[in-house]
């Protein structure tokens, strides 16, 4: 019984405040700008409210910071296409003649 | 101390077997531009040439080749946002409306399709899967080029905000539009082409 009223109210708040709070779309712009510089009070109450109760919002955030964090790390470490003989040899070649 | 002066004249070509694989991968991760990268990677061993002397092999030889390299590739990067029509990154950019409810109750909330769901990875691992690298690639490709320049600038290179905005003289403002749609393009595009797919 308790726990049925607690779901309700749970459901309830969460709809008031999805009602209210800037929407996901908005959102994603405010998630991506925590990331450059320090927020408004209000945008920061916006941002924690609206992801307390939006799961793809939190996936969101967690999944820019996952890029940032794995292109950072692959910085330093970058794989891909390797330097092809031909492009080797003529920039062998234009640097020997710039000597 | 010094048992033997360092030589006035490198050996190009010993340097460019030693670091030149890698200073290619190192530029063509960033501008994914092969011919581009090609050309970077022989301006900067130019440019080592003529500043070998002040280099006299301190530290080490593989530092100081990114270190020239790091500052061709914003040159390149400098001359793309010159040149770029006005407007470029700003007006082009996809918005990406589809990706949110466009009618009814709950408009601008996630459409439940094209919602975020849970990738299960982490950065460590997504580093060590050169297939994943290949997807990150041509997800940014579709991009202006002003807008992947600072997504790289700002999320491979880390460098920050205002001194992108000094780089590429833009606005604080713009940048952070530009940066959001990167976002928000790249992490829909990694979804799409990597999380979900079944075979990976």
């Amino acid at each position: 019984m308790a726990l049925k009223v607690y779901d309700k109210l749970k459901h309830s708040i969460r709809y008031f405040l999805l009602r209210r709070l800037p929407p996901c779309q908005q959102m994603v712009e405010t998630i991506s700008q925590s990331m450059e510089r320090k927020l408004t009070l209000r945008e920061r109450t916006n941002m924690k409210l609206h992801l307390w109760i939006c799961a793809w919002c939190q996936w969101y955030m967690e999944h820019l910071h996952i890029i940032r964090n794995a292109a950072r790390a692959k910085a330093a470490d970058p794989s891909g296409p390797s330097l092809s003989a031909e492009a080797r040899d003529r920039i062998k070649r234009n640097l020997t003649n710039q000597n | 101390m010094e048992t033997q002066a360092p030589a006035k004249q490198p050996d190009c070509a010993a340097w460019l077997d030693q670091h030149g694989d890698y200073l290619f991968k190192y530029a063509v991760f960033r501008l994914r531009d092969q011919t581009a990268a090609e050309d970077a990677v022989q301006e900067t061993f130019l440019a080592a040439i003529k500043a070998y002397e002040n280099f006299q092999g301190r530290g080490s030889e593989r530092t100081w080749l990114v270190g020239i390299m790091k500052h061709k590739i914003t040159d390149h990067f400098r001359r793309v946002a010159r040149e770029a029509p006005v407007g470029e990154g700003e007006d082009e950019a996809s918005e990406h409306a589809e990706l949110f409810r466009e009618s009814g109750q709950w408009t601008g909330h996630w459409d439940p399709d094209h919602a975020p769901t849970d990738w299960q990875a982490t950065p460590s691992e997504l580093v060590e899967r050169i297939d994943f690298w290949r997807v990150f690639g041509d997800c940014l490709a579709p991009l202006p080029q002003r807008t992947a320049s600072v997504f790289t600038l700002r999320e491979v290179d880390g460098l920050k905000s205002d001194e992108i905005c000094e780089l590429l003289n833009i606005s604080a403002n713009n940048l952070w539009v530009m940066l959001h749609r990167a976002r928000l393009h790249l992490r829909n595009c990694l979804e799409v082409n990597w999380f979900k797919r079944p075979e990976r």
